[in-house]
C-alpha cells in the first residue's frame, strides 16, 4: 500500500530524512514517533505528495485522508460544521460527524468549537471520504479523555481494513493500537514492543539511539 | 431637488444607478472570497496595475485613430495579466511572494504614468479611471459592466464549493484531487474582471473600499460564506447609494465619498466581535 524506498529529503540544504525505507501492507496500523523536528510530520506530507523526495522513491496506492496537526484556522472564517465535512463527501458526512459524536454540533460555526472538537470533525472530515490510507498527525494531541477513547476506538474500528499511519507522542495507546513502531528522527528504526516501555515512556529518544 | 427625485428623475443618475447594481452584486459576492482566503494586497496590486492598460490603450486610440480601442479593453488585459503573474509566483515562488505583488502594484502604476505623459490632450478619462465617476458612465460601459457581471456570477454559481474548498483547506483540496493552482489562478482572474467593473464607480486608487470593506463587515456577522456573500452585496448597494446621496448633496467627487462612506462604517464595526461561546451546546 506505501513503499517508501531509500529515500532522502532535504530543505534549504539540511537534511530532514536519510535513507528512509518503510513498506505498509493493506490494513496495517503504523505509529511513527520521535522528537520534534525529528522528520515525522515532512514523511507524512511525502507520502501524501506534497514534498517531492531528493533520493529514493515513495509508491503510494489508494486515496489518501488527512488529520493534521495544527489547522490553520481563520477565527472568523464563516463555515460550519457540517459544511467542513461536506466539502470532502457530502453522502457521507452526516454519518461521519455521528461516528465521532458531533451529530448535535453539526450548524455550529467550525471556528466556535473547541480544540479537541475541531480535531474530531478533521477526523470525521477525513473518514467520510472513506480513505484506503488514514494519515493522522498527532490526533489526541488537544483532546480530553472522553474524546481521546473516541478517537482510539474509532481507530480500533478500522484496523484491518483502512491503513493507519499516526503520528504520535501518546505511546501507551500506541502500543496498544499499533502493529508495528517506528522512532523517526533523521533516519527511521523500527523499534520492538519490548523495548518501547523501557526507553521512550519518558521521551528518552536519544537513550535508544545509543 | 433631493437625491431621491433627482435619482427617478435623471436618465444620468439612472445609469449610474444601474452600474452601481451591477458592480456591487459583483464585488460584494467575489470579494467574500478575497476576504477569507487573505488576497486583498494581491487585488489591490491587481487594481493599480490596471493602469498601464487603461494608459497603453488611450495612448493607442488617441496616436494612432485606433477608435474602438476602449481604455476598459486595456484595463481588461493588464489586470488579466497581472492577476496571472501574482498567480504563479503565489503557487510557485512564495518566498518572495509580497515583493513580486509590490513590483506589479510599482511597475503597472508607472507603465500607466509613463503612457499619460506621451498621450496627446488633457487626459481627463484617465483621471476617471484613477479616482471614479460613476456619473460618466455610457450605455456602452453599462453593456460591458452586465457581461463581466454575467461571467463572474455564472462562474461563482458554477464553482463556489471548490472555491470554498480551497480558501478553506488547500491541502485538503489538493488530496482530494481537485485543480487547486488552476482554480487559484480562476479566481484571481474574476477577481481582476472584478476590478476592472470597479474602476468605473469608484476608480483605481479605490477598488479596495468596494471589494475588501462590505464583505470584512459582513463576515463579523454571517456564519455562512452564503449569507456574508448575501450580507455583502447589501452592503455595497447601501454605501453605494449612500456615498451617491452624500456626493451629491455636498457636491463632492462619488467615487470618494462612497470609499470614504465604506471606509467610516468599517471603522466603527471594527470594535463589533463575533458572538461565538453561544453557538455550541
Amino acid at each position: 500500500m506505501i513503499n517508501v524506498k531509500q529515500l532522502d529529503f532535504a530543505f534549504d540544504g539540511s537534511s530532514i530524512l536519510k535513507d528512509v525505507s518503510i513498506h505498509i501492507e493493506k490494513g496495517e496500523c503504523i505509529a511513527l514517533f520521535g522528537p520534534n523536528g525529528g522528520g515525522k510530520t515532512t514523511l507524512l506530507n511525502l507520502i501524501m505528495g506534497f514534498y517531492k523526495p531528493v533520493r529514493g522513491s515513495i509508491d503510494v496506492k489508494g486515496s489518501i485522508g488527512y488529520v493534521p496537526q495544527n489547522f490553520p484556522l481563520d477565527p472568523l472564517f464563516p463555515i460550519s460544521v457540517l459544511e467542513v465535512v461536506a466539502l470532502a463527501n457530502r453522502e457521507n458526512s452526516r454519518r461521519a460527524l455521528e461516528q465521532m459524536g458531533l451529530s448535535s454540533l453539526k450548524m455550529a460555526p467550525f471556528a466556535a468549537l473547541s480544540g479537541g472538537q475541531r480535531q474530531r470533525v478533521l477526523l470525521a472530515r477525513a473518514l467520510a471520504c472513506d480513505p484506503d490510507i488514514l494519515l493522522l498527525d498527532e490526533p489526541t494531541a488537544n483532546v480530553d479523555v472522553q474524546a481521546k477513547e473516541l478517537i482510539y476506538g474509532c481507530l480500533s474500528a478500522l484496523k484491518g481494513k483502512t491503513t493507519v499511519v499516526m503520528v504520535t507522542h501518546d505511546l501507551q495507546e500506541a502500543e496498544k493500537l499499533a502493529d508495528r513502531l517506528y522512532c523517526i528522527e533523521n533516519q527511521v528504526r523500527e523499534i520492538p514492543r519490548e523495548k518501547l516501555c523501557h526507553h521512550f515512556s519518558q521521551g528518552l529518544y536519544h537513550e535508544e539511539v545509543s | 431637488m433631493n437625491f431621491l427625485e433627482a435619482l427617478l428623475s435623471t436618465p444620468l443618475l439612472q445609469m449610474s444607478f444601474l452600474a452601481i447594481i451591477g458592480t456591487s452584486i459583483a464585488s460584494g459576492t467575489l470579494g467574500c472570497y478575497v476576504v477569507v482566503k487573505r488576497i486583498v494586497s494581491i487585488s489591490g496590486s491587481i487594481a493599480h496595475s490596471v493602469l498601464s492598460g487603461l494608459g497603453c490603450a488611450l495612448f493607442l486610440q488617441r496616436t494612432y485613430g485606433l477608435d474602438w480601442l476602449l481604455p476598459i479593453y486595456g484595463a481588461l488585459v493588464a489586470a488579466i495579466i497581472s492577476a496571472l503573474i501574482i498567480g504563479f509566483v503565489h503557487l510557485y515562488y512564495k518566498q518572495r511572494e509580497d515583493t513580486v505583488i509590490a513590483m506589479v502594484w510599482s511597475i503597472g502604476m508607472a507603465t500607466g504614468v509613463i503612457f499619460a505623459s506621451m498621450t496627446p490632450g488633457f487626459n481627463v478619462e484617465l483621471m476617471n479611471f484613477l479616482l471614479g465617476n460613476v456619473l460618466w458612465v455610457s450605455g456602452t460601459d453599462l453593456i460591458i459592466l452586465l457581461v463581466l457581471d454575467l461571467i463572474i456570477l455564472l462562474s461563482i454559481f458554477i464553482f463556489h464549493k471548490k472555491f470554498l474548498a480551497i480558501c478553506f483547506d488547500e491541502k485538503q483540496a489538493k488530496l482530494q484531487g481537485l485543480p487547486v493552482a488552476r482554480l487559484y489562478i480562476f479566481l484571481l482572474t474574476l477577481v481582476a474582471l472584478s476590478i476592472v467593473l470597479l474602476i468605473h464607480t469608484v476608480g483605481i486608487i479605490l477598488v479596495l473600499s468596494m471589494l475588501a470593506l462590505p464583505p470584512s463587515i459582513a463576515e463579523k456577522f454571517a456564519y455562512r460564506l452564503s449569507t456574508m456573500m448575501v450580507a455583502s452585496v447589501v452592503l455595497n448597494i447601501l454605501f453605494s447609494l449612500g456615498g451617491m446621496a452624500i456626493s451629491y448633496r455636498l457636491n463632492w467627487p462619488v467615487g470618494a465619498t462612497i470609499a470614504l462612506f465604506s471606509g467610516v462604517i468599517y471603522l466603527l464595526s471594527i470594535r463589533f466581535k463575533k458572538p461565538m461561546s453561544s453557538l455550541t451546546p
